[in-house]
């Protein structure tokens, strides 16, 4: 996703993280008590895990998350007028590349003189799914967040 | 429920179903082609600015949420 930011910015494309809440907490990386708290792990996230654009913070309760789905790795994308055009229950940097691509080339085509309206799609795409990578970083969460995830889902 | 009851509960201490399970509805989340609701938002340095002021600034705003866990 870093890398998508970088390809795109020149182009007109913003690209932002916003930190929600603790999915998998742990011994090292506790629950969340405080907004201090979050501020500090939002830091850790862009000093350790290198996320390299710029992270915006929710409130503690989490509003802004909950009012869009609480999913725990979800990616909306919104238009300067703030419609959302594209929203995905995971974040899979291939698909929204393809959605980012569809939009410009939107753009391209009204240059070009087409008359363009919306219409509804849905689409069921694909991520990676990388189990050992995954239970890597349950491990830097801590032992309870490994053994939490397997007790939930194996 | 009370705001503390509220952020205690968001902020789960453990990965249990009935704790995260209920957070999750994305089939309620705004709808494509509506306009999208406005939250305020921070940043590192705890100054707060809002969501329509990061969309408002770029043809497409592309939003990641998540965390370190």
């Amino acid at each position: 996703m870093n890398a998508i930011a970088d390809r795109y910015a020149e182009r007109g494309i913003g690209s932002y993280f916003l930190y929600t809440h603790e999915a998998h907490p742990g011994e090292n990386i506790a629950h969340l008590t405080s907004f201090e708290q979050k501020l500090e792990h939002a830091a850790k996230l862009r000093d350790e895990l290198g996320v390299a654009r710029p992270i915006v913070v929710d409130s503690l309760d989490g509003a802004c998350h909950r009012a869009y789905g609480s999913m725990p790795n979800m990616t909306w994308i919104f238009t300067r007028a703030g419609i959302p055009v594209y929203k995905s229950d995971w974040t899979d940097a291939a698909s929204v590349e393809n959605a980012i691509e569809y939009f410009l080339q939107g753009v391209e085509r009204r240059q070009e003189g087409q008359r363009l309206a919306p219409f509804y799609v849905e689409r069921l795409d694909f991520r990676v799914q990388d189990r050992q990578a995954f239970y890597k970083g349950l491990e830097r969460n801590g032992p309870k967040a490994v053994e939490e995830f397997r007790n939930a889902f194996g | 429920m009370s705001e503390d009851a509220l952020i205690q509960r968001y902020n789960y201490d453990s990965f249990v179903p009935d704790n995260f399970m209920p957070w999750m509805r994305f089939d309620a989340s705004p709808k494509l082609g509506d306009p999208a609701p406005d939250f305020p938002l921070w940043d590192l340095e705890g100054q707060e600015s809002n969501l329509s002021s990061l969309w408002s600034q770029h043809l497409y705003t592309i939003l990641e949420f998540g965390s370190y866990t």
